[in-house]
């Protein structure tokens, strides 16, 4: 990956961007990682699980795409069927970076950055990202709207996940597959909510789930899993 | 069964004291208190302790999560670094050959012997190297394990390296605020024997009487229930295992330097210097022999050895602190209502890191056999003893396995091989290797501390490939097909490994920011 730029008008006037979806423009994954506050919108498409982060060995929730590594069953040169697409990869191929900042309150203040290398880069098809008189366009509105959200998911994310770590509620299993052609497809590295756990949760732990926001993403994380079905159909066509 | 009074705190009384109160239902702690027993840990509040066990096994894993403590917790307070077996220098010349006896098993080890097909299928490998990936793996300064593997559990198996003293004041913590341990620090003045010998109650100075129904000897070398009072004999070692001396001192790393990821053995002209690398400091000594050499050789010795691997500036500094010791162990380790645990029960070299697992299985072994309903300790004492004897006859053919292979022609390697210092059970053990590699049968029991594949690293170690083949047996070829298999099986897992695992440093560090998920 190529060092991130700072996006400004000088240099980016004639930026485009390729706003539709392909197999051309997307990262070759089976997962994205999503925030418990579009939950309610994963869940109608996508099984919800959790991967650890190979940094840190935290915990994240994803969504899946697909049951093998690289393989996104939603993404055809069609574009992405699908309802909702998740903000990580609507907010594509821009980056929140932390700027010093002395006016800000902790020092630092958002702003927005480009991979440079990304193949949704063009001067010739796509969107502008700034008017000839330097004001950001529509377009570049909603790409900081969804990079906006995407800031505010991570804190949220960051404690819903220690919460479900701290009741114990994770556990690891293998999603094991068998296809049509009668081969097996094993998935390691996925965790997910065990559910006799989370009804085993005492009032008064479900009372601060509630008041913290967590108590409905943890159920939409459990009424997700009725999409790997879905998954396997959309895989064999059955 | 009421009440067990172990004296001492340091590793020995600590872990024993943990291993206890977390198998049993604690009177005062649990609500079935008639059914509960109460553990003391009575210490001496100014007497030192001892402090070199610094080097643990994998049984030490299981040992800590079962006591219920935290790896995060524990690696970050007591200076952890993870140890994934020894690398032993200069053992078998004076050369700087080096080989590894590390703690995971060879390939498929459960159904294959490897050491039969390796000199046939990888002649140019060394044994290590073509059966196991840990050593590849310590040599790079590897770790065990990644961020992302849950406490405890393993990529490549591992032990610890610790700080001795951080590690008692850590299991004190855990032992009395999570498990109910009382704990009395005062001075045991004398002890108090019922009609039948049995310790009746300890005389404290500040307390009274301490009675109990067991105690448990953690006083170290002074050995005060156990040898003092009861002057039950020890074992000497002395004419098999040569070493009564040791050199040990502390040094500080160098910026940015790598953490090793095995306790380094390095043979010298009349002994051996360990090195331990802990997250924070190595912990480096020369034990030898006084008949081959005097202090201030043997202070040479250890100061070339700090000025080599740590820098000629800090090799000037050091002031190490000298032991001695007399390598010996109890002729009975549990004696009426009293059983020694940890340098009281005996103390060799630490050459393969045998202190701090023989107080684990001690303490295991005191909860399998313990009678809670009967007044008699005696049949469990019998078993007890049994099986600590066979366990430290063990530690001694396997420590002496590491100097009968040397080809060193200095006079105390020259004596260390000397054929009337070999017990017997080696030498016959030796002869039957000429023929057929160790397997299972050679460590024939459920609880041994050496597993037979600990004999063939060390041999093949020490002595290069085997030289026998099994190709008079039917099942040669079938054999042989699944011998191939495992080799690529392990040049597989070496790739892996070396891509994917973090240095042992970097894995330490992340422990520190991020900790370790439980699953």
């Amino acid at each position: 990956m190529s060092e991130h730029v700072l996006l400004n008008h000088h240099d980016h006037l004639d930026v485009k961007i390729l706003s539709h979806h392909s197999p051309e423009l997307e990262e070759k994954t089976n997962f994205t990682m999503v925030f418990p506050i579009e939950f309610r919108d994963i869940q109608s498409q996508y099984p919800i699980f959790f991967q650890k982060n190979t940094e840190t060995g935290a915990f994240y929730p994803i969504a899946l795409f697909g049951l093998e590594p690289g393989e996104n069953l939603f993404l055809s040169d069609r574009g992405w069927d699908a309802s909702y697409i998740p903000l990580m990869i609507q907010k594509q191929p821009f980056f929140i970076g932390l700027k010093h900042d002395e006016s800000a309150e902790d020092g630092r203040s958002m702003v927005v950055t480009m991979d440079p290398s990304s193949p949704r880069i063009s001067t010739v098809d796509g969107e502008s990202l700034f008017n000839a008189d330097g004001s950001a366009t529509e377009f570049l509105n909603e790409k900081m709207s969804v990079l906006e959200h995407v800031h505010q998911g991570h804190e949220h994310s960051d404690e819903f996940v220690q919460a479900l770590s701290e009741h114990s509620l994770l556990e690891q299993f293998v999603l094991e597959l068998t296809m049509e052609d009668g081969s097996t497809n094993q998935m390691l590295g996925f965790y997910t909510v065990k559910e006799e756990s989370v009804q085993a949760l005492s009032g008064d732990v479900l009372a601060d789930f509630s008041a913290k926001g967590f108590l409905m993403p943890l159920f939409m994380v459990l009424a997700s899993h009725a999409n790997v079905r879905a998954l396997i159909q959309k895989k064999t066509g059955v | 069964m009421k009440h067990i009074v172990i004296v001492g705190g340091g590793s020995a009384g600590w872990l024993t004291a943990g291993i206890l109160a977390s198998k049993y239902l604690l009177a005062g702690s649990d609500p079935d208190a008639e059914l509960g027993i109460q553990i003391t840990l009575i210490e001496s509040p100014d007497v030192p302790t001892v402090g070199v066990g610094e080097g643990t096994w994998p049984s030490m894993r299981t040992t800590l999560k079962d006591m219920g403590i935290s790896e995060t917790e524990f690696i970050r307070a007591c200076d952890v670094s993870l140890k994934q077996g020894t690398r032993f220098e200069g053992w078998h010349t004076r050369s700087a050959d080096h080989y590894y006896h590390p703690f995971s098993l060879p390939e498929g080890y459960h159904q294959t012997n490897l050491a039969d097909w390796v000199a046939e299928l990888m002649p140019d490998q060394t044994f290590e190297n073509a059966v196991c990936a840990q050593a590849l793996v310590c040599e790079r300064g590897l770790s065990a394990k990644s961020i992302t593997t849950p406490e405890y559990a393993f990529n490549l198996n591992y032990g610890y390296h610790l700080d001795a003293g951080k590690f008692a004041q850590f299991l004190r913590q855990h032992c009395t605020s999570k498990l109910g341990v009382d704990y009395v620090q005062d001075h045991v003045l004398s002890v108090n024997e019922d009609a039948d010998g049995s310790i009746k109650s300890l005389l404290i100075e500040k307390g009274g009487q301490l009675a109990g129904d067991l105690f448990i000897d953690c006083t170290g070398f002074s050995a005060k229930l156990i040898h003092e009072h009861y002057q039950v004999p020890y074992k000497s070692l002395v004419g098999v295992l040569n070493n009564d001396s040791a050199l040990a001192v502390q040094v500080p790393y160098r910026e940015g330097q790598e953490i090793a990821s095995a306790t380094h053995s390095t043979a010298q002209e009349s002994g051996w210097v360990w090195d331990i690398g802990l997250s924070s400091r190595r912990g480096i000594g020369y034990v030898y022999a006084s008949e081959h050499s005097t202090d201030e050789q043997a202070y040479d010795v250890l100061n070339r050895y700090v000025s080599k691997n740590c820098g000629d500036a800090l090799a000037k500094s050091i002031e190490p602190r000298r032991l001695s010791f007399s390598p010996k162990y109890l002729e009975k380790f549990w004696y009426k209502n009293c059983v020694a645990i940890g340098l009281s029960a005996g103390f060799v070299e630490p050459l393969e890191a045998s202190a701090l697992v023989l107080i684990e299985t001690s303490a295991k072994a005191i909860v399998d056999l313990l009678p809670m309903g009967s007044k008699s300790l005696e049949s469990a004492a019998n078993r007890f003893n049994q099986k600590m004897d066979y366990h430290w006859l063990q530690i001694v053919d396997f420590l002496k396995l590491h100097y009968v292979l040397s080809e060193r022609d200095e006079p105390y390697w020259r004596e260390s091989r000397n054929p009337d210092s070999i017990p017997d059970s080696l030498t016959d053990y030796l002869n039957v290797w000429k023929y057929r590699s160790p397997w299972h049968q050679d460590a024939p029991r459920i609880d041994e501390l050496f597993s037979s594949a600990s004999f063939q690293f060390v041999l093949y170690g020490m002595g290069g490939q085997p030289s026998h083949t099994r190709h008079h047996f039917r099942s040669a070829s079938s054999e042989r097909q699944k011998a191939i298999g495992h080799l690529h099986d392990n040049r597989k897992r070496v790739e892996h490994w070396i891509k994917t695992l973090p240095t042992n440093r970097q894995f330490i560090e992340k422990v520190g920011m991020h900790g370790l998920q439980k699953i």
